[in-house]
């Protein structure tokens, strides 16, 4: 009974206190503090005032969260800022070094294809059956136009990965924050009735394209499938397969990150599509954080299944007193739940016991990711804005 | 192996589960491969040069054959998803192995296909073959060349182990169509002349 006053009563009553909120902003305070204090010594203006703007953007998000107990809202604004800020930076950026967003085939056999996230499940049968990345990059920094190169990628990616599993894919991905966006706009959904088979659709493109990647030797989804080409970085269309590749990027990007979250209020590239999700998910199975539904709290109101933007729970599921493993630690549900029976859960501990201190060590980790990794880019494709005015 | 993954794998998966069950199919799909070879063995050592002939009518021979991989790829992943259950003996009749009837036409497609399509090792041992002395020896070649690249499914057989759910013969159903789509565009586009990736 003592447990479940402590967690019921400060969440229905009152906001938490302001010094409290305060104290558990302060590491994250000090972390943005560091991270961004390299562009305080930046002789360009437009990058120090977009490192400030930056770190207490980022501050105040999480001051946010502990001061009323939500994590989705306040994370939504930070992953839709990145979500539209990175396209800015990157474009930014590949039009300054090469004066176009479209990469010729010279520039990929020489090996200066910027390199992301997404290909890192096609390059590793290939990479372990023929000892070769197929990926027209550099593997280390310096020789590639991103600067880092794949491994340093890779190596972020991994570490990340180890401690939030999918949660990358709410604190990290730099695609989703459009389609998040989108999804918030309507108030209600247009579109109810969604066949849930669509959610194998991610394992579905992950099978196709990793098969496809070995026997191509090229990163298959990159060339044929990626919709965030259509606002990074795409196939110079030079001959008729460039303009049909190019088709593809734009009629997915506008089906899937546009049209369809506005009609349905879900992250459907997330849910349905994306490769890298389905590897992600995976992970989750390695992260000690989770989101449990403690059943004798349940009423079963469904308002969690809902709210969910990647339908990773169901009816069976939410019985079972747990999410499925496309899960991606948003906090969606948990925010959603009137009667607090989503709750977030360390795995080994016993459920909904102190879940404020799982949610806390959560965000701790994934909000610490998120300034080092999204601040500075959200803070690179500020200071590209601000570049105009200042 | 990688060649023929996308097509082997995905529908290996939609199948049902059990290693017999799965290595029928390979053999099915690896004899039907082999007829593909030494058809192709035939005509390569009959033309002589077969691998050699002008890129147009190569390509409209290369494109026929990935159309056609596409549409068997698309009708056997339709197929699985509707194949109407057979009718169930009673429980005395189940232990004495009245199984489910199985069609191998479409293991046996794809098998086939698979051998005539141009892989480049494949291409390579076509030049080989046409080089020989007699169709003797060319098929020879052809079915030495099989058996060497057979070895490398053997491990597949042990996707058989894995439990099927309607998750897995899903995905496994909704990658062959993605495959198919694939085929279908580079097949279109060898027809139709453009240059291809790869080719």
């Amino acid at each position: 009974m003592d447990t479940e006053a402590q967690i019921l009563k400060p969440r229905e009553t009152a906001p938490r206190s302001l010094g409290r909120s305060v104290l558990l902003t302060l590491p994250i305070t000090l972390w943005s503090l560091l991270i961004f204090s390299n562009s305080y010594r930046q002789p360009n203006r437009s990058v120090e005032i977009a490192g400030i703007i930056t770190a207490v953007f980022m501050m105040a998000l999480f001051f946010m969260m502990m001061r009323t107990w939500s994590t989705y809202r306040w994370r939504r604004w930070f992953f839709v800022a990145l979500g539209l800020l990175f396209p800015v930076g990157f474009i930014h950026e590949v039009m300054v070094m090469r004066g176009s967003m479209g990469i010729p085939m010279e520039e990929m056999i020489a090996g200066r294809t910027p390199f992301c996230y997404l290909p890192i499940p096609l390059l590793i049968l290939p990479a372990a059956l023929t000892k070769t990345v197929v990926f027209p990059g550099s593997i280390l920094p310096g020789g590639g136009m991103s600067g880092g190169g794949m491994a340093a990628m890779a190596g972020l990616w991994l570490a990340i990965t180890i401690v939030v599993g999918k949660g990358w894919c709410s604190y990290a991905c730099f695609f989703g924050g459009i389609e998040e966006g989108m999804a918030s706009v309507p108030k209600r959904a247009k579109l109810r009735k969604i066949d849930p088979r669509w959610r194998y659709g991610p394992w579905a493109v992950l099978l196709a394209m990793v098969l496809l990647s070995l026997a191509l030797f090229e990163p298959a989804y990159c060339m044929w499938l990626c919709p965030f080409k259509a606002v990074s970085e795409y196939v110079a269309a030079r001959n008729t397969v460039g303009m049909i590749q190019n088709g593809i990027f734009v009629v997915l990007f506008a089906g899937l990150v546009i049209v369809l979250p506005l009609l349905t209020k879900k992250r459907t590239q997330c849910a349905f599509f994306c490769p890298f999700g389905a590897f992600q998910s995976i992970f989750n199975k390695m992260s000690v954080f989770e989101v449990k539904i403690d059943p004798e709290r349940c009423s079963p109101c469904v308002l969690c299944q809902t709210a969910c933007p990647t339908m990773s729970l169901t009816e069976e599921s939410i019985a079972q007193g747990k999410t499925l493993m496309s899960c991606m630690k948003c906090g969606a549900c948990v925010d959603a739940c009137p009667k607090h029976a989503a709750v977030w859960h360390i795995k080994g501990t016993e459920v909904a016991v102190k879940p404020e201190r799982a949610r806390l060590m959560l965000l701790y980790a994934s909000w610490g990711m998120a300034v080092m990794f999204g601040g500075t880019i959200i803070a690179q494709g500020l200071a590209t804005i601000l570049h105009v005015f200042v | 192996m990688a060649s023929c993954g996308p097509v082997v794998v995905p529908s290996l998966l939609a199948e049902g589960a059990g290693v017999r069950l799965s290595s029928r199919f390979l053999s099915t799909f690896l004899g039907a491969r082999f007829l593909g070879y030494l058809l192709f063995a035939a005509l390569a050592w009959e033309l002589g040069v077969l691998v050699a002939l002008p890129p147009a009518p190569r390509l409209v021979m290369m494109g026929v054959v990935h159309v056609l991989l596409a549409g068997v790829l698309l009708w056997y992943a339709y197929s699985i998803g509707h194949a109407r259950p057979q009718p169930r003996p009673g429980p005395e009749l189940v232990t004495i192995g009245v199984a489910r009837k199985r069609s191998i036409t479409g293991p046996a497609a794809l098998g086939f296909l698979t051998g005539l399509s141009l892989c480049p090792p494949f291409v390579i041992a076509g030049v080989r073959a046409a080089e020989m002395d007699s169709a003797a020896a060319a098929l020879l070649f052809f079915a030495v060349f099989f058996v060497g690249t057979s070895v490398w499914f053997v491990p597949l057989v042990s996707l058989g182990c894995v439990r099927r759910s309607q998750a897995v013969t899903t995905v496994a159903r909704m990658a062959m169509a993605l495959i198919a789509f694939y085929y279908l565009y580079l097949g279109s586009a060898m027809l139709v002349g453009r240059k291809v990736y790869g080719y």
